[in-house]
């Protein structure tokens, strides 16, 4: 596969890294609903839990190109892994766009260096696609803050040193008054987190409901009040952009596998590699993938040139995730019977890409997204 | 104590390998390369020593075309501090790399040279072993366990019968087995310092060795497919086959 602006050397690392360590366990994961976390230590030794920081915050200092192909590479291993770490870097990537140089070093080394794992908490029960509609609020309380209200589907949260929470300062402003917090479950108390969600797939990347009733102390507003909104959205380009690179990862590794099966696969003497009929699909998955990482490539170009990418990122996300959905689906139905037994990864890849139309905005959100900047 | 470890770039472990269809060796084009298994055990007891402060620099040396330079970073990335490249385009012979190995102490005077014990595509085992009587110098090969003591370097042997442990004096040459260590992965972090630690390019000639190949490869060939199998009706009929036909009994 090309990758021809990613650093070979990280990747080739990363490769074998994923191959060795992430990939044996990753059925295992699946099957028990085992938590991702299970390979905290090796990813925070290997350097992945920092990867989207720069040096300076304790990062290893990639750039946007390789920072892409190491999240493909590690969804297409373990899709639960995958889901752990993206939601570590929307913790610490929130952080990075919102918070001051003094709470960006007080924060993000420890994170860099997986020491501390993060969670980030925008969605709630009722404020998905539309955080506008949150209704957990944080009023002043002396020095601090107390924040009060329930968040949903959050990644992390069992196990999370810190959670980004988003949270209302000013009710009547919508969007405009939100602002993020950092919650240190361990430091402040009342934070009561529930079960682990059963789910259709990533089922070791696991998501839970986190009731908020705590006081924070007054340095934990990242940024000026009101500026949250703007703190996600930023954040939400790069979480979009490592969705796309999810489902690519994933959608690669269910064409390798479907086209090593179709030549090893005989039916009347022939591989059915041999027949029109899948060749034709082949070569549809092969250029569905394609098309998805043109357009990650060119939300990667601007993320690397340091130039505002929403718009690229919701259409890498919205095109890529339902491209996985394809693709998967091709892939397993090429395997057949096999396809479809546990035995073979390509179930579960069916699965675990299916929330990525879903999460960090939906498909019809992303459209709405597109939609808007070109309509006004 | 300076410690020079050997690595070689091999067709990765995982690859399955195909004969070129001239029969003239196996196929590389295409192929995913990587550092030698044996010599990435190698280097992690290298660096195992200096993290235990009985190494005090580690050297890794390579020698092969321009992209064995990627197999010295990735020791580089795993924690050596410095590499030495000598280049050369053809696939050098183990008395070659032994000659120049010889020429690389004879400058770097090092207390101590790990080598991978074999590697992984010609399986020759034979380049520690030339090293050291090149050297006149001890060696202590197939070693699972290495231990740097105030008079000698303690080796235990993986042997046929089972272990066996020497004392050698050090300077020595050590070749790693299977189980002296597990080798970590290079960190993302020390991958991206690795690209500025030095490489220092040499070629065969600065130490006098002529790389042209002393042994001809006649022909490469595919191990003979497995033949089917046949049922017998009795043991009489097994134990008569086993007796005229395999020549086992």
């Amino acid at each position: 596969m090309s990758r021809p602006h990613a650093d070979a050397e990280v990747v080739a690392g990363m490769d074998t890294f994923c191959r060795e360590v992430l990939a044996p366990h990753a059925a295992g994961i699946d099957e028990r609903g085992q938590s991702a976390t299970l390979h905290r230590r090796q990813l925070a030794e290997m350097g992945l839990m920092g990867l989207n920081l720069p040096t300076e915050l304790g990062g290893p200092g990639v750039d946007a190109w390789t920072l892409f192909e190491c999240v493909a590479l590690v969804a297409a291993a373990c899709g639960s892994t995958a889901s752990m770490v993206t939601a570590h870097y929307l913790a610490t990537d929130s952080i990075l766009h919102g918070g001051s140089s003094e709470q960006k070093a007080r924060w993000l080394p420890p994170a860099a260096t997986g020491e501390h794992l993060g969670a980030f908490a925008l969605t709630e029960p009722g404020a998905g696609s539309n955080p506008a509609d949150m209704t957990t609020m944080a009023v002043r309380d002396g020095d601090g803050w107390r924040i009060k209200g329930t968040k949903h589907f959050i990644s992390n949260a069992g196990e999370a040193d810190f959670l980004v929470v988003y949270a209302k300062t000013d009710r009547a402003a919508g969007a405009r008054g939100i602002s993020a917090f950092v919650v240190e479950p361990a430091v402040c108390g009342g934070i009561t987190i529930g079960k682990p969600e059963r789910t259709m797939g990533v089922r070791g990347g696991h998501v839970f409901e986190v009731v908020l009733d705590c006081i924070v102390p007054g340095d934990s507003i990242l940024g000026r009040e009101g500026s949250g909104f703007r703190t996600a959205l930023k954040t939400l380009d790069g979480g979009r952009l490592d969705i796309a690179a999810c489902a690519i990862g994933i959608a690669e590794a269910a064409l390798a596998a479907a086209t090593a099966w179709a030549k090893e696969r005989e039916i009347g003497g022939h591989p059915i590699a041999d027949f029109q009929g899948l060749q034709w699909m082949i070569a549809d998955m092969a250029v569905d993938i394609a098309a998805a990482r043109g357009l990650a490539d060119a939300a990667t170009a601007k993320r690397q040139a340091g130039e505002r990418f929403s718009l690229e990122a919701s259409m890498a996300k919205l095109y890529a995730s339902e491209m996985a959905t394809r693709v998967t689906d091709a892939a397993l139905q090429i395997h057949g019977g096999y396809g479809y037994t546990s035995d073979l990864p390509l179930e579960r890849y069916a699965r675990d890409v299916r929330i990525f139309r879903i999460f960090e905005g939906s498909s019809e959100v992303q459209r709405n997204i597109i939609a808007r900047t070109l309509l006004g | 104590m300076k410690v020079l470890v050997t690595v070689k770039r091999v067709v990765d472990y995982n690859v399955k390998i195909r004969v070129k269809s001239d029969g003239s060796g196996v196929e590389l084009a295409n192929v995913k390369m990587s550092m030698n298994p044996f010599d990435e055990i190698a280097v992690e007891e290298a660096i195992r020593l200096k993290e235990a402060g009985k190494a005090t620099e580690i050297i890794a040396v390579s020698i092969g075309p321009q992209a064995s330079a990627e197999t010295i970073r990735t020791a580089l990335a795993m924690g050596a501090d410095r590499g030495i490249h000598v280049k050369t385009d053809v696939a050098p012979e183990p008395l070659t790399v032994a000659k120049i190995l010889k020429g690389v102490v004879a400058s770097e005077q090092p207390g101590l040279v790990i080598l991978g014990k074999q590697a992984i595509d010609d399986d020759c085992n034979q380049t520690g072993q030339m090293l050291s009587a090149l050297l006149g110098w001890p060696q202590g090969t197939f070693a699972s366990k290495l231990v740097i003591e105030a008079d000698g370097i303690v080796v235990t042997r993986e042997v046929d019968g089972g272990l066996q442990t020497v004392r050698l004096a050090s300077p020595a040459v050590v070749t790693a087995d299977l189980r002296l260590n597990e080798p970590r992965y290079a960190s993302l972090p020390n991958i991206m310092k690795a690209k500025k630690k030095p490489i220092a390019e040499k070629t065969p000639a600065d130490f006098g060795v002529d790389p042209s190949p002393r042994l001809a490869v006649l022909k490469t060939i595919d191990p003979a497919g497995r033949a089917g199998g046949v049922k017998v009706a009795s043991a009489a009929e097994l134990v008569a086959k086993l007796k005229n036909e395999a020549g086992i009994l």
